[in-house]
C-alpha cells in the first residue's frame, strides 16, 4: 500500500515537473524514481509522456506558446537522461518512435519554424538531434549517420534557400544512403510538388502535420 | 550611436548561444514586462482602444530592447545599448523621408493615431514568384497605378537563364541587376521614371549588384532589409546596412513578430514588436515595416494580428517620431473578395493606428503571378479613406469584415484566386471586365460597411 502511494507521489512530481516547465524537478522526480525501485518504463508513461503530450496539444490550441513548449520539452529531457541511464544501465532500453536529426539548410538563419517542429517532435516520444540553422548537406549526412537517424528533417524558409533541401537530397543519392532515410521538408516557400520534385520522402506543412505524417508512415522509416 | 559603434558592439559584445538569448533575454524579460505593465488581451478585442495601454506598451518595449539588447546571429554576440543611446537614436529618427527623383518624388511621414493625413503606400508583386515573361508588363501595371507612392519588391524569379537562383551566386548577382533593370524599365514605362522601387528580391549580398543610377536601383530608393524574430540581427543585414547607409539610400527595416513565438501571446509579442521598432531605428532604419505574424495562421489578418498591429503601432505613433508602416499579407488570394475584405480589415486597422501601409499580398502565393494591380489600387483607396476615421468607427467596420472570412484563414481553404495574366488583359494592361466587376462590387460592399470610400 505504501509503496503503490510511494509510486504515485514520483508519477506526480514527474507530471508536475513538466507542467511547471521545471527541468531540476524533473531531474529530481527522475532519480526519486531510480531510487525507488520502480518499473521505469512504467514511470515514462505514467510521469512525462502525459503532460508532454498535453503539452503539445495546448501548443496546436495556442494556450501556450512556444517558450513554454521548449521549457516543457527541455524538462522532459532531462528527466528522461537520469531514467534512460537506469534503464540501460539494467540491460533495457526506451523505445522512442525513431531518430530525427533536424535542421535550417544552408544559407537560412531562421530557426523558429525548425525549433517548433523539433520540440513537437520531442514531445511526441521522437528522439531529436536539433543542428541548428545552416546546415550544409554534408552535415545533415554527418549527424544523420553518426546518430544512427532514421529521419532527415530539413526546413528552409526562404524560396532562395529552398534549393539546398534538394542538395542534401542529392548528395544523399550520390552516397547511396537516400533509402537509409525518410526524408522530411518544410518551410514557408516549400510544397509538396517541391518535395516530389526533389524526391524527398515527405513534406509537412506545419509542426503538428510533420508528427502526424512520420507516425502515419512509420512503416516506411522504420529499420 | 552610428553604424561603426554598432558594427563594433557587434564583434565585442557578451558571448551567447542564440537559444540563451531567446530564452533568458527575450522570453524571460517579455514575461515580467507584460505583468509589470499589464499588457493584456481580453480574447476579443480587435482595435485596441486604450490609449494608456498603448504607452505602456512603448515603455514595456523600450524596456526590453534595454534589458535584451540585439542579438548577432553570426558572431553570437548580443549589440547592447544604454538607456541615453536609444533615447537619443529615438530622439534623432526621422519624421518624414523623401525618396524617388524629379516630379515622381514622394515623402514618407510619421503619422499619429487617428491622423487625417493620408498614409504612404508602399505596393507592388511583394516578392510574389513571377514569370519572367510577364515581369516588366506586371511591375508596370502595379507602376501605372497613381495611388502607390513607391513600387515594392518587384517580384521574385525562381528561375534565371533555366537555373535556379543559389543565393550569394553569381546567378544571384545577375539577377540582382535584372531585377534593378527590369523594375526601372517598369516604372519608366507607366511614366514614372523617378518612382521609388523599395527593395528587391535578392535579399543576400549580391543585392548590392542592382545599384546603378542610370539602369538599376538609386540612392533614392528605399532598401530593405529583414530583423529576425526576435530582435536578431545578422551579418547579411549589416554588411548591406553598412554600404546603404554610406550610399545614402533611405534605409526601410523590417521585422516579424511571431505571435505564438519567443514573445508569447498577442500581449507579449507586442512588447516585443514594440522592442523591434526601437532596435530597427537604433540599427539605422528610417521606415520601419512591422508584419505581425501568426505562428499556427501564418499570415496577418487573424485576430492577434490585428489586434497586436494596432496596439504596436499607436504605442509608436504616440511615443516616437518613428515613420511606420504595416504589412498586409492574407489567407485569402488576388482575385478572391475575402483577400480585399482580409487587407481591409488590417488596413483600417494599422491605419488609423499611426501606420502607413505595405502590401497586400497573400501569404501562400499559388503559382506564378498570383498578384492583381487592381486589388492595389483598391487597398490604397480603403487606405487613404480610413485616414481620419476614429479607432471605434474603425473597430466597428473591422468586426464585420473579420466575420466574413474568420472560419477560411486556414490557408489551405482560403480562395486560391488567379493569376495576373487572367486578371489582366496583356495587352492593354488594363482588368479584364470579370476582375473589374469584382473590384466594382467590393468597393460598393466596402462603401455599404461604412468605409468612406
Amino acid at each position: 500500500m505504501a509503496a503503490e502511494s510511494n509510486k504515485q507521489a514520483i508519477f506526480t512530481a514527474m507530471r508536475e515537473a513538466i507542467e511547471n516547465y521545471d527541468s531540476e524537478a524533473a531531474t529530481e522526480a527522475a532519480k526519486q524514481a531510480v531510487a525507488s525501485g520502480i518499473d521505469l518504463l512504467e514511470a515514462v508513461e505514467k510521469g512525462f509522456a502525459g503532460p508532454i503530450r498535453k503539452l503539445g496539444e495546448a501548443f496546436d490550441r495556442m494556450e501556450i506558446f512556444l517558450p513554454q513548449l521548449m521549457l516543457g520539452s527541455e524538462a522532459m529531457k532531462a528527466g528522461m537522461t537520469v531514467l534512460e541511464e537506469a534503464i540501460t544501465a539494467g540491460g533495457g532500453s526506451i523505445q522512442s518512435k525513431g531518430t530525427v536529426v533536424i535542421g535550417t539548410v544552408e544559407g537560412d538563419i531562421h530557426d523558429i519554424g525548425k525549433t517548433v517542429v523539433a520540440a513537437l517532435l520531442q514531445a511526441n516520444g521522437y528522439s531529436v538531434h536539433d543542428l541548428g540553422v545552416e546546415i550544409s548537406a554534408s552535415r545533415f549526412i554527418e549527424a544523420a549517420e553518426s546518430r544512427k537517424a532514421d529521419i532527415i528533417a530539413m526546413s528552409a524558409l526562404l524560396s532562395t534557400t529552398m534549393l539546398y533541401q534538394r542538395d542534401v537530397v542529392e548528395l544523399l543519392g550520390n552516397k547511396a544512403l537516400k533509402d537509409r532515410y525518410f526524408i522530411l521538408v518544410g518551410g514557408a516557400p516549400v510544397t509538396q510538388a517541391w518535395a516530389d520534385e526533389i524526391g524527398a520522402d515527405g513534406y509537412a506543412r506545419g509542426a503538428y502535420e510533420a508528427v502526424q505524417l512520420l507516425d502515419s508512415k512509420k512503416e516506411s522509416w522504420v529499420k | 550611436m552610428n553604424f561603426k559603434e554598432i558594427a563594433k558592439r557587434g564583434e565585442t559584445g557578451p558571448l551567447s548561444e542564440a537559444n540563451d538569448f531567446l530564452m533568458k533575454r527575450v522570453s524571460a524579460n517579455v514575461l515580467k514586462l507584460e505583468k509589470k505593465y499589464r499588457i493584456t488581451w481580453d480574447g476579443k478585442t480587435l482595435i485596441n482602444l486604450d490609449d494608456e495601454m498603448a504607452d505602456r506598451c512603448w515603455q514595456a518595449g523600450r524596456e526590453l530592447l534595454l534589458a535584451s539588447g540585439i542579438f548577432g546571429m553570426n558572431s553570437k554576440r548580443i549589440i547592447e545599448f544604454s538607456a541615453e543611446e536609444v533615447d537619443e537614436a529615438l530622439r534623432f529618427a526621422p519624421a518624414q523621408l523623401p525618396m524617388g527623383q524629379g516630379k515622381d518624388a514622394v515623402t514618407a511621414h510619421h503619422r499619429q493615431v487617428e491622423d487625417p493625413r493620408l498614409p504612404f503606400i508602399f505596393s507592388g508583386p511583394f516578392n510574389a514568384d513571377t514569370s519572367e515573361e510577364h515581369f516588366v508588363k506586371l511591375n508596370e501595371a502595379f507602376a501605372q497605378e497613381r495611388l502607390i507612392d513607391s513600387l515594392l519588391f518587384p517580384g521574385y524569379l525562381k528561375k534565371l537563364d533555366g537555373q535556379m537562383i543559389r543565393p550569394t551566386s553569381g546567378l544571384a548577382s545577375r539577377a540582382a541587376m535584372l531585377y534593378g533593370q527590369w523594375s526601372r524599365e517598369a516604372v519608366r514605362r507607366a511614366g514614372r521614371p523617378g518612382m521609388p522601387i523599395t527593395g528587391h528580391a535578392v535579399m543576400a549580398l549580391n543585392e548590392i549588384a542592382c545599384t546603378n543610377e542610370q539602369w538599376g536601383l538609386r540612392s533614392t530608393d528605399p532598401r530593405a532589409m529583414v530583423l529576425i524574430s526576435e530582435l536578431q540581427v545578422d551579418d547579411v543585414t549589416m554588411t548591406r546596412l553598412a554600404y546603404y547607409l554610406a550610399y545614402g539610400c533611405p534605409i526601410y527595416m523590417s521585422f516579424t513578430p511571431l505571435i505564438g513565438g519567443y514573445g508569447g501571446g498577442p500581449a507579449g509579442t507586442a512588447i516585443a514588436a514594440v522592442a523591434s521598432f526601437i532596435a530597427a531605428v537604433v540599427l539605422g532604419g528610417e521606415i520601419v515595416h512591422i508584419g505581425p505574424q501568426h505562428i499556427k495562421f501564418k499570415q496577418q489578418t487573424n485576430m492577434h494580428s490585428l489586434f497586436l498591429a494596432g496596439l504596436v503601432n499607436q504605442a509608436v505613433a504616440r511615443n516616437s517620431n518613428i515613420i511606420a508602416t504595416t504589412s498586409h499579407t492574407t489567407s485569402g488570394r488576388p482575385g478572391s473578395e475575402q483577400y480585399a475584405r482580409e487587407f481591409s480589415a488590417l488596413a483600417l486597422t494599422a491605419v488609423t493606428s499611426g501606420s502607413n501601409v505595405t502590401g497586400p499580398r497573400p501569404a501562400e502565393p499559388l503559382g506564378f503571378n498570383n498578384v492583381s494591380p487592381l486589388m492595389a489600387r483598391l487597398f490604397a483607396e480603403v487606405s487613404h479613406a480610413a485616414a481620419g476615421l476614429k479607432r471605434s468607427e474603425a473597430a466597428q467596420i473591422v468586426a464585420k469584415l473579420y466575420e466574413t472570412y474568420k472560419d477560411k484563414i486556414d490557408l489551405q481553404q482560403a480562395p486560391k484566386g488567379r493569376a495576373f495574366e487572367e486578371l489582366y488583359d496583356l495587352q492593354t494592361l488594363r482588368p479584364t471586365s470579370e476582375h473589374q466587376a469584382l473590384y466594382d462590387r467590393l468597393k460598393e460592399e466596402l462603401s455599404s460597411l461604412g468605409v468612406p470610400l
